[in-house]
């Protein structure tokens, strides 16, 4: 089996997964300009983003002779959870013969999921299949924890681009690490090489943080956001995202009575706003801009695809709890027009206001 | 009390359900102004400029009701009318939407959780949150339930007769007998595809239905058809849609189009619809393969009616060529004609 996945994130833990199960893994190339013309080509004109990003590099895939793709479903009412039903059916009428492997919540067709877990599965011992994914989420969090640190210590780099260097490296390193031992190699070096980047001396009162909440692959990917957690950083922020690989794992795949996840404390906060779950994101990003000032951040940056029906209703009411918790949020929808300049203006400015309301000083 | 019942969304189907309800329930009820130009505007501006146009008259329909000066303003959100499945986000989001998004709307907005395992969404505990709220004793609130739902009924045996909605309900609130059957003389049946508050809105579809009436075509829509017929067309899916209306569209469609008792299928659709940009793509790939004349029609709040003439006419102009063409020489012609320019149909 030659096999591909969605690109997001840190595609090191997918890539990792599936090589441990002994198939031969083809990492579809980062999205680009070409990734994003494929998929707007192909895509329902009023498709979200993510869904034309995703195709794109299911085509480029399919053009390095993929057999299989591995993705997950969902139940909705978000469109995410159908993208794969869809995808299948576009890659078939393009005539490329390729079995697009759709990860349905368990409860959904039990017997599927057995099936495609037997596929995956190929002739592992489910022993095997037990050990690969244990690795892989312990790894998950291991470079979770690396990803985080990051964007935190970004903006007071001495040397510009030695903390994005650091995360090539780091990144690298974790994809070296086939065992535990390895993994715990890999963690230590990645923790020297931190370690190693020389720090400026900033005083508490003049750090911003930002958060980045959203929709979940435009929040993740970041050749589709303009960069913006290292944009932000270049402009001297520390960023904390919304959503991280790890946690929606812990959220979405780990059993109820084990869940004591931070997730559901966020959810929490944002059921005055929306009271229940509406689908994809969208109550999470409500919750999670409470839980960012809650958490002593300066503002909050709202990403979403454009038209994304659940980030719509949250955007309808960020005003609101904006206002209410008085902490400054910028909402910018993602499309395939990438007029960088536009969005990269509004930032600035975003943060201009955010640093001088900080040190008391109002523009009018 | 008085009760104020936006007409739109889903009062095109359960409009003559609801407004029973409130009024058993001894409540003055008063529904919206049709949807005009002044009101779409103040919905546009109240609303997030992205968001698809039914959500937008709906605002402005709500904003409408304030200044009718009434107490409450009934807002469902809706959650599940079939095993399984769900409405799109924005209707599940709708009263959070109003009440944190448009000023003035926070005390004003009656809501409740609609969950149900079929059309009927009679059950009495759908409505207990209203019931609470108003301090209403539960026998009546049963009791009102019961007869919403008899009035529902017979308003949905009207539309399945081949009645579309509007006259459904103008029959149902008049209490016009009818045995049979609607009949049509016409030479050209088209089957419409879309939900109730695009294709029964005559503001935001440029009166459609009035256009294909003077054009003397006849037309068959989703909710002409009993749920398990419609059901029928998409069993058999891997994975149908998560959003149960569009479903029904679905179903309707892949029955439109292997049924072969239509004889062209045109799909109206609001700009910037999610769940429509899958199920608009599922048709394209069925009108590909069975060769039935397919068109899409996007409306927005933009009022310009002139392109929207001249498209549908030629689409019937199309139809009725081609049907001509098929008359004259028998079986010589198979399929259908490009909709794209096939010289052969000139």
């Amino acid at each position: 089996m030659k096999v591909a996945f969605p690109y997001m994130g840190t595609v090191v833990v997918y890539k990792k997964l599936l090589e441990l199960l002994g198939h031969e893994v083809v990492v579809p190339p980062r999205p680009s300009q070409k990734t994003i013309d494929l998929g707007v080509k192909y895509s329902p004109e009023f498709a979200c983003f993510p869904f034309k990003v995703i195709i794109g590099s299911y085509i480029e895939a399919c053009e390095m002779g993929v057999d299989t793709i591995v993705t997950s479903g969902g139940h909705g009412p978000c469109r995410a959870g159908f993208y794969g039903e869809i995808h299948k059916r576009i890659l078939h009428k393009m005539g490329y013969d390729v079995d697009v492997i759709i990860f349905d919540a368990i409860n959904r067709d039990k017997d599927r999921f057995i099936e495609n877990v037997k596929k995956v599965k190929g002739k592992n011992s489910w022993l095997k299949l037990a050990k690969a994914i244990r690795f892989t989420y312990d790894l998950l969090k291991q470079i979770d924890v690396f990803d985080k640190e990051i964007h935190r210590i970004k903006p007071y780099e001495e040397v510009p681009g030695s903390a994005y260097r650091a995360w090539q490296e780091i990144q690298k390193e974790f994809d070296s690490a086939y065992d535990k031992k390895q993994l715990k190699k890999a963690v230590d070096r990645s923790k020297e090489i931190i370690n190693s980047i020389r720090l400026k001396k900033v005083d508490e009162r003049e750090k911003i943080r930002i958060g980045i909440v959203g929709e979940i692959y435009v929040v993740m990917e970041p050749s589709i956001n303009m960069e913006i957690e290292k944009v932000l950083g270049e402009l001297g922020c520390e960023v904390e995202r919304s959503q991280y690989l790890s946690e929606w794992v812990d959220f979405n795949l780990m059993p109820s009575f084990l869940k004591k996840t931070h997730e559901e404390e966020v959810l929490k906060k944002g059921e005055k706003y929306i009271e229940i779950i509406i689908g994809g994101h969208a109550k999470q990003t409500v919750g999670f801009i409470v839980d960012f000032k809650d958490r002593g951040f300066d503002g909050v940056i709202h990403l979403m695809p454009f038209a994304c029906l659940p980030e719509l209703v949250s955007q309808s009411i960020i005003p609101k709890i904006s206002k209410e918790h008085d902490i400054p949020v910028l909402t910018l929808s993602i499309d395939e027009q990438t007029g960088k300049a536009n969005n990269l203006t509004r930032i600035e400015a975003f943060i201009d206001l955010i640093r001088n309301k900080k040190l008391g000083k109002f523009v009018v | 009390m008085k009760i104020g019942i936006p007409k739109a969304l889903l009062y095109y189907y359960y409009g003559p359900f609801w407004k029973t309800f409130f009024e058993e329930l001894e409540m003055e009820v008063v529904v919206s102004e049709d949807t005009n130009k002044k009101l779409i505007n103040e919905g546009i501006k109240a609303s997030v400029p992205e968001i698809c146009v039914p959500i937008k008259i709906f605002i402005g329909h709500c904003i409408d009701l304030i200044k009718k000066d009434v107490d409450y303003i009934f807002v469902p959100r809706m959650i599940s009318i079939y095993k399984g499945e769900v409405f799109c986000p924005k209707f599940m989001g709708l009263p959070d939407m109003l009440i944190h998004g448009v000023e003035g709307m926070e005390d004003k907005v009656l809501t409740c959780h609609i969950e149900s395992k079929s059309d009927d969404i009679s059950d009495y505990r759908n409505y207990i949150d209203i019931a609470e709220k108003l301090a209403l004793p539960h026998d009546k609130l049963k009791k009102a339930c019961r007869v919403a739902s008899e009035k529902w009924y017979r308003f949905r045996e009207y539309n399945k007769k081949g009645y579309h909605v509007l006259e459904a309900i103008d029959m149902v609130n008049n209490s016009v007998k009818i045995e049979s059957t609607k009949r049509s003389d016409s030479d050209v049946k088209l089957g419409i595809l879309g939900y109730v508050y695009n294709m029964y809105d005559s503001f935001v579809n440029m009166n459609v239905i009035d256009k294909l009436k003077s054009l003397n075509v006849d037309f068959i829509t989703f909710d002409m058809i009993d749920e398990s017929e419609l059901r029928k067309y998409i069993d058999d899916m891997d994975k149908a849609l998560f959003w149960t209306f569009s479903n029904k569209l679905l179903g309707a469609g892949y029955k439109f189009f292997r049924e072969n008792e239509v004889d062209g299928i045109i799909h109206i659709t609001a700009f910037g619809c999610g769940p429509d940009s899958f199920l608009g793509k599922l048709f394209e790939i069925e009108s590909d393969d069975t060769k039935l004349p397919f068109m899409t029609i996007r409306v927005d709040e933009h009022t310009g009616e002139n392109h929207l003439q001249t498209r549908i006419e030629a689409f019937v102009d199309m139809i009725r060529r081609k049907k001509a063409k098929v008359m004259q020489w028998g079986d010589k012609i198979e399929g259908s004609i490009s909709l794209y320019g096939d010289s052969s149909c000139l």
